[in-house]
C-alpha cells in the first residue's frame, strides 16, 4: 500500500512534528522532571452555590466534549455535499458509515427502526471514537496540586479522553437505556411494554428489572475501565522507562487499537440493547 | 507513622493485588478458549482468516469485561479511598 500525501499534508504534518520536538527540546533543556504525582487524580471546580456531589463538575470533561462536538461538526460542515466521485474525507465518512448501518440492518428486524437507530448509533461511534482517538496522543492536561487549584502540562500526558469520566460514560448508557425503552414502548404498545417485565410469570418482576438496571452500569463501566485503565497504565509504564520511546508503543495500543474496538463495542451493545427490546 | 494508618495502606495494597490478581483469572480463561476456538477454525477454513480474526477481537474485547472491572476496583482501592 502506497501513501500519496499532497503538499499540504505534508506542510501540515511536518508543522505538527517539529512543534513536538522543539517542546520536547524546551523541556529538556530547562530541567523539567516527569513525575507521577495527580495519577488517576481530577481537577474537580465546587460551583459556588449548592453543596455536595451534585455541585461539584469537572471543567476538562466539559471542555473536551465540547471540543469534540465542535471537530465532528466542523467536519460535518466540509463534507455536505456528497459527490458521486468522492474524496479523501467523503470516503473515510462513508466507509464508517456504512459499517454503523450494516450492523444496524442485520440486527434490527422491523424496517421502520431501522433509520433512527442508524442516527444514534453513528452519532455515538462517532463521538466514543474520536474521544478515545484524541486520548491517544500527546497533548494538553490538567491536573490538580495540593491547594486545590490545578496545573496545567502541554505534552508530558496525552490529551484528557471525555470518556475516561465515568460521568460521560453514565450518559451516554443511560442516554441508550432511556431510548431503548421509548422505542420498545413505540413498537409494542404500553401494555405489552410493561407486561414484559412480568415474563414468564409475576414473581419475576425484580429480577427482570434488576436485570434492566445492569444494562447500563456493566455498558458505562466497560468503556471506562478500559479507557482510564489504558490511560494509568500508559502513565505508570512510560514513568518506568522515563518516556524513551515505550510510550509511543502503548499509545498505539492502548489508544488507536483498544480506543476503536472499545468504540465498536459500545456501538454494537448499544444497538443490541435496543434492538432486544423492540422485538 | 501510626500504626492505624499502617495496617490501612498495608490493608489497601494486599486488596489491591488481591482484586487483580484473582480478577484476572477468568478472563484469562476466556480469551484462551476463544483464542483456541479460533484457532482451530482458521485451520479448518483457512480462506475465513479475516472476519474470524476481527470477530475473534471483538469476543475477547468483551470477554475481558470482568477483568476490566477488577482493574477498576484495584485503582479504586489505591487512589480513591
Amino acid at each position: 500500500m502506497k501513501i500519496s500525501l499532497t503538499r499540504s499534508d505534508k506542510i501540515f504534518l511536518g508543522t505538527v512534528f517539529a512543534g513536538y520536538i522543539a517542546v520536547m527540546v524546551y523541556m529538556l533543556a530547562t530541567g523539567y522532571k516527569f513525575q507521577l504525582e495527580g495519577v488517576g487524580q481530577r481537577w474537580i471546580y465546587q460551583l459556588p452555590f449548592g453543596e455536595g456531589p451534585m455541585s461539584r463538575i469537572n471543567p476538562l470533561t466539559v471542555i473536551m466534549t465540547w471540543v469534540i462536538m465542535a471537530l465532528i461538526i466542523f467536519v460535518a460542515t466540509r463534507v455536505k455535499v456528497f459527490k458521486i466521485i468522492p474524496g479523501k474525507k467523503q470516503s473515510l465518512l462513508e466507509v464508517a458509515m456504512e459499517y454503523v448501518y450494516d450492523l444496524v440492518e442485520d440486527s434490527v428486524n422491523k424496517k421502520e427502526f431501522v433509520r433512527p437507530i442508524f442516527n444514534i448509533a453513528a452519532s455515538i461511534f462517532l463521538f466514543v471514537l474520536l474521544s478515545n482517538i484524541i486520548g491517544s496522543f500527546p497533548g494538553i492536561n490538567a491536573i490538580p496540586t495540593d491547594g486545590g487549584g490545578f496545573k496545567i502540562t502541554i505534552l508530558s500526558d496525552t490529551w484528557y479522553a471525555p470518556t475516561s469520566d465515568l460521568n460521560m460514560n453514565l450518559m451516554l448508557a443511560g442516554f441508550v437505556f432511556v431510548m431503548s425503552h421509548v422505542f420498545s414502548i413505540k413498537a409494542k404498545g404500553f401494555k405489552s411494554w410493561a407486561k414484559s417485565f412480568f415474563e414468564p410469570a409475576w414473581p419475576m418482576f425484580p429480577m427482570n428489572v434488576i436485570g434492566e438496571i445492569a444494562k447500563p452500569v456493566s455498558h458505562s463501566l466497560r468503556l471506562f475501565g478500559n479507557i482510564m485503565g489504558g490511560g494509568i497504565l500508559i502513565l505508570i509504564i512510560g514513568y518506568l522507562a522515563k518516556y524513551f520511546i515505550v510510550p509511543v508503543a502503548l499509545w498505539g495500543i492502548f489508544g488507536l487499537f483498544f480506543g476503536a474496538i472499545q468504540a465498536l463495542i459500545f456501538t454494537i451493545l448499544a444497538i443490541a440493547y435496543i434492538s432486544s427490546l423492540i422485538d | 507513622m501510626e500504626i492505624g494508618e499502617g495496617l490501612m495502606m498495608l490493608g489497601k495494597y494486599i486488596g489491591a493485588g488481591l482484586a487483580m490478581g484473582i480478577g484476572a483469572i477468568g478472563p484469562g480463561i476466556g480469551e484462551g478458549r476463544i483464542g483456541a476456538s479460533a484457532m482451530e477454525a482458521m485451520a479448518r477454513q483457512p480462506e475465513m482468516i479475516g472476519t474470524l480474526t476481527t470477530r475473534m477481537i471483538l469476543a475477547d474485547a468483551i470477554a475481558e469485561t470482568t477483568g476490566i472491572y477488577s482493574l477498576v476496583i484495584a485503582f479504586m482501592i489505591l487512589l480513591v479511598v
